[in-house]
């Protein structure tokens, strides 16, 4: 029961973030919008009682990824005091068009599933050994090639971002 | 009696009786250790810190505290208001998530998690954004740079910080730090581990932002970083984090590296000894802290960043390496000892030379040292 009215607080708190995200007209608060639905979706995992995906989304998405999106916007913006942005109109249907199609696609697809009907109540705890199980053993040539993907594109940062004397 | 007994009766409400005891013992233990603080650092330098207020001073942390709430609140008119105004208390909470997990005596916190090392991590990297927030919010220059600056100098410490972390949680096959501290009652992992117990401090003194690494708030540069416009209580707020992480910290890193609440003798003689060793081990560990701060003068940004990439990741990844040879082929413990030893001696030994070393030319050196020689940029 608590955990019915708690998930229907988070629930509600994601998607008002995330109406945040897109609505609030400085692009910080929208990045900060970002990091509460972000970290909403993180409480969502704990739910389900994935929580080593819940704190994989903290570590990840709200310590990592958007405090890059704050770092970035805090290195280019000349004002940084959160006064509202000039909207750029000519994207305007563009953005109709693509944000209503991908709304669409959503309904449809969450319409069109049979979802399974009430679930016992517990599921299954997902032993953190059965992961690392998967991920170094059974899937350890994947894993090995995205983390050689990261290396490539860290080295490119690092050349584009390398100031030689001559230039 | 284990974590999960309701000692309080309901679940819900035992949950809630811990963490208040938590943070009211925290908060106490704060205010008190900004007094020891000053003494401390006072006592190094050869002065008597606060004298005045009560018998030696000792009231001092009570009129401190009295002061900062009468303080006036002061917003400032280019500052963006919510941004502002919520950024103390987003840094203060993944601190207080933080304690809710830490083991202070065996069976003892207010929650034990199965993945309770990497919830700590994780969560401790969250203090970030209402750092950042802090420095875009206040419509402050100085405010801004000390943001840039924590930020970069955070998310680049917490590789080698995570990498010196997972190394112990290789020996401990585990990530529960009841049963990590449990594991080490006939020695502590420090003897195991050196290396990493070296590169867990270096990082956590810049997480923290303590001296050495406190450029973000560096008041001879940029007159005190992100928090330059804050007074009275949100002032309070972050200074309550500072230390209230301060002692997160040195908690969760007494329990991974020094033996916790078990050694020596923890899992015998009962609670009051565990309690006991937790506060002692603590203490200590703080007490160094502000060792390095009154010993160590504060390094440049280029320095710090280089220290990090260049130093720390690759002895923390050498380090991690060696463990995983030694665990797979069942290769004897000791061996641990040898090869994380040679490399604890090898980083300090990297300190040494580079702060004895003279610099050989100065065209080299980057920002005003440049300007002053007259060279041309």
């Amino acid at each position: 029961m608590a955990t019915e009215v708690l998930w229907w607080i988070f629930a509600a708190a994601i998607v008002g973030t995330s109406a945040g995200v897109v609505f609030s007209r400085s692009v910080i608060h929208s990045a900060i919008f970002l990091i509460l639905s972000l970290g909403g979706v993180g409480a969502m995992y704990v739910f389900l009682t994935v929580e080593f995906l819940a704190l994989v989304q903290f570590l990840i998405y709200g310590g990592a990824v958007t405090v890059l999106i704050l770092l970035a916007l805090m290195l280019t913006r000349v004002d940084a005091s959160g006064k509202p942005e000039r909207v750029n109109g000519t994207q305007a249907p563009w953005a109709l068009i693509v944000g209503g199609v991908l709304g669409a696609l959503l309904v449809i697809v969450a319409l069109k599933t049979t979802w399974p009907g009430n679930l016992s109540d517990k599921p299954a705890q997902i032993d953190l050994n059965l992961i690392s199980q998967r991920l170094f053993v059974d899937f350890g040539a994947p894993f090995v090639i995205a983390s050689v993907l990261l290396l490539v594109a860290l080295v490119g940062a690092i050349i584009l971002a390398r100031q030689e004397d001559g230039d | 009696m284990t974590f999960g007994d309701p000692f309080f009766g309901y679940s819900w409400l035992d949950a809630i009786i811990r963490v208040v005891i938590v943070v009211l013992v925290m908060t106490v233990f704060v205010m008190y250790w900004t007094y020891g603080e000053r003494k401390l650092v006072a006592r190094m330098q050869m002065r008597l810190g606060p004298m005045r207020t009560g018998p030696y001073g000792l009231l001092q942390a009570i009129a401190d505290s009295l002061k900062l709430i009468a303080k006036e609140d002061i917003r400032p008119a280019a500052a963006d208001r919510w941004v502002f105004e919520f950024a103390p208390y987003l840094t203060f909470i993944p601190v207080l998530m933080v304690l809710a997990v830490l083991p202070f005596a065996q069976d003892w916190g207010v929650r034990n998690l199965s993945m309770g090392l990497f919830y700590v991590f994780a969560v401790l990297g969250l203090n970030i954004v209402g750092i950042m927030m802090a420095g875009l919010g206040s419509g402050n220059k100085f405010a801004l740079l000390g943001g840039v600056r924590a930020a970069g100098q955070m998310v680049s410490y917490e590789i080698p910080l995570v990498m010196s972390l997972l190394s112990v949680a290789m020996i401990a096959g585990t990530l529960d730090l009841d049963a990590i501290a449990a594991m080490q009652h006939y020695r502590p992992f420090i003897l195991l581990q050196p290396l990493a117990f070296l590169i867990f401090f270096t990082a956590m003194l810049s997480e923290l932002h303590r001296a050495p690494f406190d450029i973000p708030v560096a008041e001879s540069e940029i007159s005190g970083g992100y928090f330059v416009e804050y007074s009275g209580i949100r002032w309070s707020m972050f200074q309550l984090t500072e230390y209230a992480s301060m002692i997160a910290w040195s908690v969760f890193g007494s329990v991974i590296f020094l033996g916790g609440w078990e050694y020596p003798k923890g899992g015998d003689w009962g609670w009051g000894w565990q309690l006991t060793l937790t506060l002692i081990k603590s203490v200590v560990w703080i007490a160094a802290i502000i060792w390095v701060r009154t010993t160590v003068p504060r390094l440049r940004i280029d320095q710090l960043m280089a220290f990090c990439w260049k130093v720390l990741l690759p002895l923390a990844l050498v380090q991690l390496l060696m463990n995983g040879f030694i665990l797979v082929y069942d290769w004897p413990q000791e061996l641990l000892f040898v090869t994380s030893g040679l490399g604890a001696a090898l980083l300090v030994g990297i300190i040494i030379a580079r702060a004895i070393r003279r610099p050989k030319k100065t065209s080299g050196l980057v920002g005003t040292y440049r300007q002053v020689q007259g060279t041309p940029v």
